[in-house]
């Protein structure tokens, strides 16, 4: 009898042990340029952008979702350095000043592709990039040596442009417009930068079980791409 | 702060006509939104419905969906589990759209993968339930492809399933098109047939086989049929590889053959009980989908024989006396002698009732219905009889007659008696029992047989 008072003890622990880990790395320009209204946008955006992700990462239940955030200026630092499923997240507030350290975020993301941090059953990893301006170290050489590790060549690339001073030919390489079709996304008001925040956090979530008309998960994340920038609104920072 | 865009196309209170105009609804709550559009609570020609909206982008990508979604209206649905298009609508507003009326999802429906889910979102459903699950979705595609259709997109967004009763809600029907037919999607992750990952060929009849038995899979083993051995060592799984695993080197977990592919200790462990606690019959049809189907669609296994290879044991699920796991009793195998696939304790299988080739456990309050009789419409909740305890001898079993009717039974070598409405008789072994038109016999391999044996003529007791 399976129906009575006793719950069937040990019948389907079997996924829950060894889901594979889908990480969302996030890099974050919180150079001067984003102090003021940029900043609190971008902040706002993750924090509302988080309760999506949550629902989407409910939704797959067969992943286990983590996110992860470094921040450069002057130099990069970890924000949120362990990978933290999304149910346990807080986000605290980030500050603008200094430099634009997007090489240095390129190495460290590395680092951390190469430590006990990203180890274990993993999903192609996203890593989003947020930036609004250019950077002031040596992003080429920090992007060759990246590209050089299996989990960035293998991860799905998805770049951010806040205004229209963000090296757009940088993003265009670091998500690999040519090749993928995915193009950066550029956010002009704050309104664009929560659509775009939500959509790239969830979007690559999603694609792990949604239905797709594309031959392949990028290309369907590439028309989505392709779609929000049709759908951007005019107003100007 | 601008108000950020929830994804709403439509507002709540917005008025939507039918084609023809000759009726009107009213938009209310976003139940949920997509990537191909958003669905509505709506009020609609007097009754409450779910309203699908399409992105004005996706009604332009996909050139067959206004004609799928006639002939699937114009068709009807298979059965009833199936949240079918109902009426074409649109929006006096909105003319770059269009847009579908369906059956309201009730809100204690839950999707099925909470059966994969981490507690404490787990649905936790029974065996014999999960095996109900089965069932119905085999029962539901019957129909469909009988029908000439195909659903394409097989996959756990689409099937809904009540957490105590496990009956099954069908949705997303708008992918539903002619078998044969050009394909709308190529399907979703992990649930594509081999040669839709290879581009190959598009979603068709055969491809829905497949899908359906991954999904069969992931419900009563909890896991992807090809993610053995090859999977586990991959730490990093890469598009490339994926496609070799579901595309173009596929390989059963438990292949029969070849165990290249086989599950790897102690990740897997708990996959192989439940694998082991499945009977035979079952085993082979997922061997076959797996083995020879996985590259000859035809060989696929069909909707009729998953359904007759589960009616068998649907109700013959038991739990091991000690720790609780659950099995599946098999009449050939002489489970009766088996130990526990989880703990190694000695099984001891409630009593059987057989009926024709299908057998239902009589655990302690167990129901047997007029449904568990074949009879395809009866109610499954309708009462024929009921396990009861014998109300001076603890640890004595009977079954208690709940029909309006006198049951006749004739215990081996015994003289026939009557047992009325209300009355119950002994569960003993080869006791044959007579309903109406309706016969049983009850199989009780050990422990009852000691009962029996000094029972003789007085198989009865209230």
């Amino acid at each position: 009898m399976t129906d009575s008072g006793t719950p069937p003890m040990p019948t389907m622990p079997t996924a829950v042990v060894s889901r594979r880990q889908l990480q969302l790395v996030l890099l974050l320009d919180c150079s001067g340029s984003m102090a003021g209204e940029k900043i609190a946008s971008l902040n706002y955006a993750i924090r509302s952008a988080l309760s999506e992700l949550r629902a989407a990462a409910e939704e797959n239940p067969e992943i286990d979702v983590r996110l992860s955030a470094l921040k450069f200026s002057t130099g990069a630092e970890w924000h949120i350095d362990t990978p933290t499923p999304i149910d346990d997240l807080q986000w605290v507030d980030l500050a603008a000043g200094g430099e634009t350290a997007m090489g240095q975020a390129l190495d460290m993301t590395v680092d951390f592709f190469n430590s006990g941090k990203f180890s274990g059953r993993q999903l192609p990893p996203i890593v989003l990039l947020v930036t609004d301006g250019y950077a002031t170290d040596d992003f080429d050489t920090s992007f060759e040596n990246f590209m050089q590790h299996e989990a960035a060549k293998c991860a799905m690339r998805i770049a951010i442009a806040i205004g229209d001073s963000a090296d757009e030919d940088a993003l265009r390489i670091f998500v690999d417009t040519e090749k993928t079709g995915i193009a950066p996304l550029c956010a002009r008001s704050a309104p664009d930068l929560v659509k775009h925040i939500k959509w790239a956090t969830t979007a690559p979530v999603k694609a792990t079980s949604s239905p797709t008309n594309a031959p392949s998960s990028v290309e369907g994340l590439a028309q989505d791409t392709n779609r929000l920038l049709a759908d951007d609104s005019e107003i100007v920072w | 702060m601008q108000a950020e865009n929830s994804g709403r196309e439509l507002a709540a209170g917005d008025r939507f006509y039918s084609h023809n105009k000759l009726r009107t609804g009213v938009v209310g709550d976003l139940l949920g939104e997509g990537g191909q559009g958003s669905v509505y609570k709506s009020e609609f020609g007097g009754g409450t419905y779910a309203l699908k909206w399409y992105h004005p982008y996706y009604v332009e990508i996909d050139g067959t969906l206004m004609e799928r979604l006639r002939r699937a209206i114009a068709r009807g649905a298979p059965d009833d589990r199936f949240l079918w298009p109902l009426e074409l609508v649109e929006h006096p507003a909105r003319t770059d759209s269009f847009g579908y009326v369906m059956g309201l999802r009730p809100d204690e429906f839950r999707s099925i993968r909470e059966l994969l889910a981490p507690p404490p979102n787990r649905i936790e459903l029974s065996l014999e339930k999960r095996l109900f699950v089965c069932q119905q979705i085999a029962d539901s595609f019957l129909s469909l492809h009988a029908k000439g259709f195909c659903y394409q997109d097989i996959n756990f967004g689409n099937f809904f399933v009540h957490p105590t009763s496990g009956r099954v809600l069908i949705c997303d029907n708008d992918n539903v098109n002619v078998d044969g037919s050009e394909a709308s999607v190529y399907g979703t992750r992990k649930f594509m047939a081999p040669e839709i990952v290879r581009r190959e060929t598009t979603p068709n009849g055969r491809t829905d086989l497949y899908s359906m038995a991954v999904l069969f899979f992931y419900i009563l083993i909890g896991w992807h049929p090809l993610d053995g051995k090859k999977e586990a060592e991959a730490n990093l799984l890469t598009e490339q590889l994926e496609h070799e695993l579901y595309g173009t080197a596929p390989l059963f977990l438990f292949d029969e053959n070849d165990t290249s592919n086989g599950p790897v200790s102690p990740m897997h462990d708990m996959l192989v009980c439940r694998w082991r606690s499945m009977p035979e019959k079952l085993r082979s049809l997922f061997q076959r989908a797996f083995g020879i189907g996985l590259n000859n669609p035809n060989k696929r296994v069909i909707e009729k024989e998953w359904l007759k290879t589960i009616d068998g044991f649907q109700r013959a699920t038991f739990a091991c006396s000690d720790c609780r796991y659950e099995h599946i009793y098999d009449h050939a195998e002489n489970r009766s002698t088996g130990e526990c696939v989880y703990c190694s304790t000695a099984l001891a299988p409630p009593p059987m009732l057989l009926i024709g080739t299908k057998y239902i456990a009589l655990g302690e309050a167990a129901v047997v219905t007029l449904a568990d009789f074949g009879h395809a419409n009866a109610p499954r909740w309708e009462s024929m009889a009921i396990v009861v305890e014998h109300p001076q001898k603890p640890g004595v079993f009977g079954l208690k007659n709940t029909t309006q009717e006198p049951w006749r039974v004739r215990p081996p070598g015994g003289q026939e008696t009557m047992v009325s409405p209300g009355k119950t008789v002994l569960l003993a072994d080869g006791l044959r029992i007579e309903a109406g038109a309706n016969q049983a016999t009850v199989v009780a391999p050990d422990a009852i047989s000691s009962l029996k044996a000094g029972s003789g003529n007085e198989a009865r007791c209230d």
